[in-house]
């Protein structure tokens, strides 16, 4: 490739990044050559975010060097990487909805007339030859951007980043709510930018988008450089197997639990539009992992068999019996417990004791006649506290000032307390420490050895893969591969998550 | 026990760092001071006449302190006890029903109009302080039709009863209030439905999510705040001997008051009987006594304000130190 003799226009080396007992990058080095678009690949806290984050100015690094156009830079903040010409279009856009087109565009350096007014006149005029240069004969510089699509909305902020002649250009997950024309439209600018010579970083799930539009790929995991290569060198087998790739028997001691009979079966389930037509069956003992990418759909399955977004049609049999769940109330008398996704905003009541969180789905069992059995319920949440070793200073300490894992003991705790028959797990482990996520994990094998039939959604791969008897995958509201844990290898799974033109799933 | 490590050494003992306590020791002290200043203040007649006359608002408050506590709030309760009051005079009068059966009725169009309230903030999602805002205008504007701005006098004797009349030299409405305030600290402190309130209003989604019945506690504790009102325009028709379509304007406010002065968080989560207790009787003695020592009524208006501004301050240092 006759780019490589070229200086790149940005070039990172050696960078490191710790949170508070987090490692979030260690030694990672990454560039960007003058009209190439390099793909940064790796699963859900691989250290992407983090990597863009340093490159934009939001965090500085522990150590390691950046470089523009050969030359150190330190980036104190944003402001900085943006005069060095460094622009990132986040997934949320952040743009203003009540203004035009042009105003967001220019929002901050708006053309000047005598006297410091606003030029408006040069601004619309400059708006408009950005929107010319790009062939956009679509969009209007006087558009409110409440109006415009989200497609629409995504090339403002290109053309914001452009009007800040920016001449690197971040892009993480842009296709991520974009309809197929949109992502055509998008590609055609990516590729005009890389005529004028802007350099591009894209992060996106999406293999087959990456062998449309990238050049070269960096693939990262748990923070660390895995490898990078030429897009045309390399394919999709190559680059999950280097995304998820890891000894995963030692992280993640199963223990086999004899398989009983089905507790859920759920036939036809639709919620739209997030839930369309799954059907599914969990067995007593059983522990299914359900894989997907963020979006996926995973989430939302859980809280239509839960009952807080009632599925619209299709059946659920508990113990072979049908069911309607259509409220939470419902569900947990039908023995399901679920410990959701968000802890703080949904697991747990952060501002009340860790006694009252515990007994809080299980107050009914703890009443008479509505009447709280207080010192049962104290019995309950230190022998909780016992069982799942949190550390507190005592039950009546606030949830909320526990560290995350203790948190999540508790919000597991409490659901157990109801000694439910089907428990479903959103994200278990995500942002514990290790130690609790052994702990965890030790917890679901002896559940499952007592009968417990588990779904777990996880979106740590090696944690789907190590903890299941069985997984499934979901891609956009369907359960789209099924493999048994002899057959759910990382690139098999990972192919069927990523879905598109992989071969490799029409032989899963 | 290992886990339970020792706990952090705190330099104000718990009990001490109680809102409701700070309170009570405010309370304590501006009476002993107003006292000194006349000596009309705290005699047992004084004080059992003023519990008489904060019952209105009192009976309102205790479920006001449960609707706050969730987060929400209820502005129509005033309007509710005009509409009810109103309905109990036009019932009787118009109508012709027996008075027994017309106070049932009042009570019954109270809890209605509170069960409305409740119904259409969790089916309609609307803000409950847009809805109460609606409610307020529109129960107003309803006692103001079905009364033609007519009052109604000349109720049988019995009837003046609970207003005006004393058991054990108890007046008898305060005697109701008491019972009722233990029914409802005990409520709130001990049974499922007190514990969900305070799981609402802390993190409504982590209750929804824990199986509790969030929409149902909610359309009960704007039904009861309505039936407290109702009931509230029943002792204050009692008590004043007649109906008028304005009766209860402005309750709201003295109501919202005394919860918030009583330590009950605005945004939810936190409060007890207790503490709307003290509020309530604070607010009432400083009113009479500030009167009696001849301060004129807006300079007491003035001191109330300070005293719940002090009260915010107070109970959001409270706050910080938790946290």
């Amino acid at each position: 490739m006759s780019a490589a003799a070229t200086v790149p226009l940005l070039e990172v080396k050696g960078l490191e990044k710790s949170f508070p007992g987090v490692r979030a990058l260690s030694g990672v080095s990454f560039d960007v050559r003058p009209g190439e678009v390099h793909a940064l690949l790796g699963e859900n806290g691989a250290g992407k975010s983090t990597l863009i984050k340093i490159v934009s100015g939001v965090y500085q690094p522990d150590a390691g060097e950046i470089l523009i156009d050969g030359r150190a830079m330190r980036f104190a903040a944003p402001e900085d990487a943006r005069r060095a010409g460094v622009a990132t279009i986040y997934q949320e856009l952040l743009l203003f909805p009540e203004l035009t087109v042009a105003e967001n565009i220019f929002l901050g350096h708006a053309p000047r007339a005598s006297g410091g007014r606003i030029d408006w006149r040069a601004m619309t005029a400059k708006a408009e030859a950005l929107l010319a240069s790009l062939d956009i004969d679509d969009l209007a510089a006087d558009q409110v951007v409440g109006s415009l699509s989200v497609g629409h909305r995504q090339r403002v902020e290109i053309l914001r980043a452009l009007s800040h002649d920016a001449r690197i250009l971040i892009m993480d997950e842009p296709t991520a709510a974009l309809t197929e024309a949109d992502v055509t439209r998008l590609f055609a600018i990516v590729r005009r930018l890389k005529e004028r010579g802007v350099g591009i970083v894209y992060i996106s799930h999406r293999l087959d988008e990456l062998f449309q539009i990238a050049d070269r790929v960096t693939v990262l995991r748990d923070g660390a450089w895995v490898g990078a290569r030429d897009m045309a060198d390399t394919n999709a087998a190559e680059l999950v197997q280097m995304m998820v790739g890891r000894r995963i028997d030692n992280l993640f001691p199963k223990i086999a639990a004899p398989i009983g009979a089905p507790v859920l079966q759920a036939r036809g389930l639709v919620r739209n539009p997030t839930t369309r037509d799954v059907s599914l069956e969990v067995r007593a003992g059983e522990i299914v992992g359900l894989a997907g990418l963020v979006g996926s759909g995973r989430s939302e399955l859980a809280q239509v068999l839960f009952g807080i977004t009632p599925a619209e049609r299709g059946e659920i049999r508990l113990d072979g019996q049908a069911v309607r769940i259509d409220s939470p109330e419902r569900a947990r008398a039908g023995g399901i417990a679920y410990v959701p996704e968000d802890r703080g905003a949904q697991g747990l009541v952060r501002a009340m004791s860790v006694l009252h969180n515990f007994s809080l789905a299980a107050l009914g069992g703890l009443s008479r006649l509505g009447f709280i059995d207080r010192a049962a319920e104290r019995r309950m949440a230190e022998a909780g506290v016992l069982r799942f070793g949190v550390k507190t200073s005592s039950v009546d300490e606030l949830a909320g000032r526990l560290s995350g894992g203790n948190q999540q003991k508790i919000v597991l705790g409490k659901w157990l307390a109801n000694n439910p028959k089907l428990l479903i797990l959103d994200e278990p482990t995500r942002g514990i420490d290790v130690g609790a996520k052994a702990e965890i994990h030790r917890l679901m094998c002896e559940l499952a050895g007592e009968g417990v039939a588990i779904l777990m959604i996880s979106s740590e791969l090696p944690e789907v893969l190590g903890m299941s008897d069985r997984v499934l995958v979901m891609r956009e509201g369907r359960l789209v591969a099924e493999f048994d844990r002899a057959h759910a290898t990382s690139q098999a799974v990972g192919a069927a998550m990523m879905g598109g033109d992989d071969p490799m799933e029409r032989a899963a | 026990m290992s886990v339970f490590a020792a706990s952090p050494g705190r330099r104000v003992p718990k009990w001490l760092a109680r809102h409701e306590t700070l309170l009570a020791i405010i309370l304590v002290a501006a009476l002993a001071g107003l006292g000194a200043f006349n000596n009309r203040f705290l005699t047992v007649d004084n004080l059992l006449n003023q519990g008489r006359l904060m019952t209105e608002i009192g009976l309102i408050a205790l479920p006001m302190t449960f609707v706050i506590i969730t987060g929400g709030i209820d502005l129509s309760v005033g309007a509710i006890v005009g509409l009810s009051a109103v309905m109990l005079g036009y019932s009787w009068k118009t109508f012709g029903f027996p008075l027994p059966l017309a106070i049932a009725f009042a009570l019954a169009v109270g809890g209605l109009a509170g069960f409305v309230n409740g119904f259409v903030i969790t089916r309609v999602k609307v803000p409950p302080l847009i809805m109460t805002i609606a409610t307020l205008a529109l129960y107003r504007g309803l006692a103001e039709g079905v009364s033609q701005a007519r009052s109604v006098r000349g109720y049988p004797e019995w009837f003046y009863g609970l207003g005006q009349g004393e058991w054990l030299g108890v007046p008898t409405q305060l005697l109701l209030l008491v019972v009722l305030i233990v029914i409802a600290g005990v409520a709130l402190d001990r049974t499922t439905f007190g514990r969900t309130l305070y799981a609402i209003g802390s993190n409504e989604t982590a209750a929804r999510f824990s199986a509790l019945d969030v929409d149902r506690t909610k359309v009960v504790i704007y039904t009861l705040s309505g039936l407290a009102s109702g009931l509230a325009a029943v002792v204050l028709v009692s008590r004043v001997t007649t109906t008028r379509m304005d009766m209860g304007m402005g309750y709201e406010l003295d109501v919202i008051a005394a919860v918030v002065l009583g330590g009950t968080s605005i945004f939810g989560g936190a409060g007890t009987i207790w503490g709307t207790v003290i509020g309530l009787v604070m607010i009432q003695l400083l009113k009479n006594g500030l009167a009696l020592t001849g301060v004129k009524g807006d300079a007491t208006i003035v001191v109330i304000g300070v005293a719940l501004i002090m009260s915010t301050l107070i109970a959001s240092s409270l706050q910080r130190r938790r946290e």
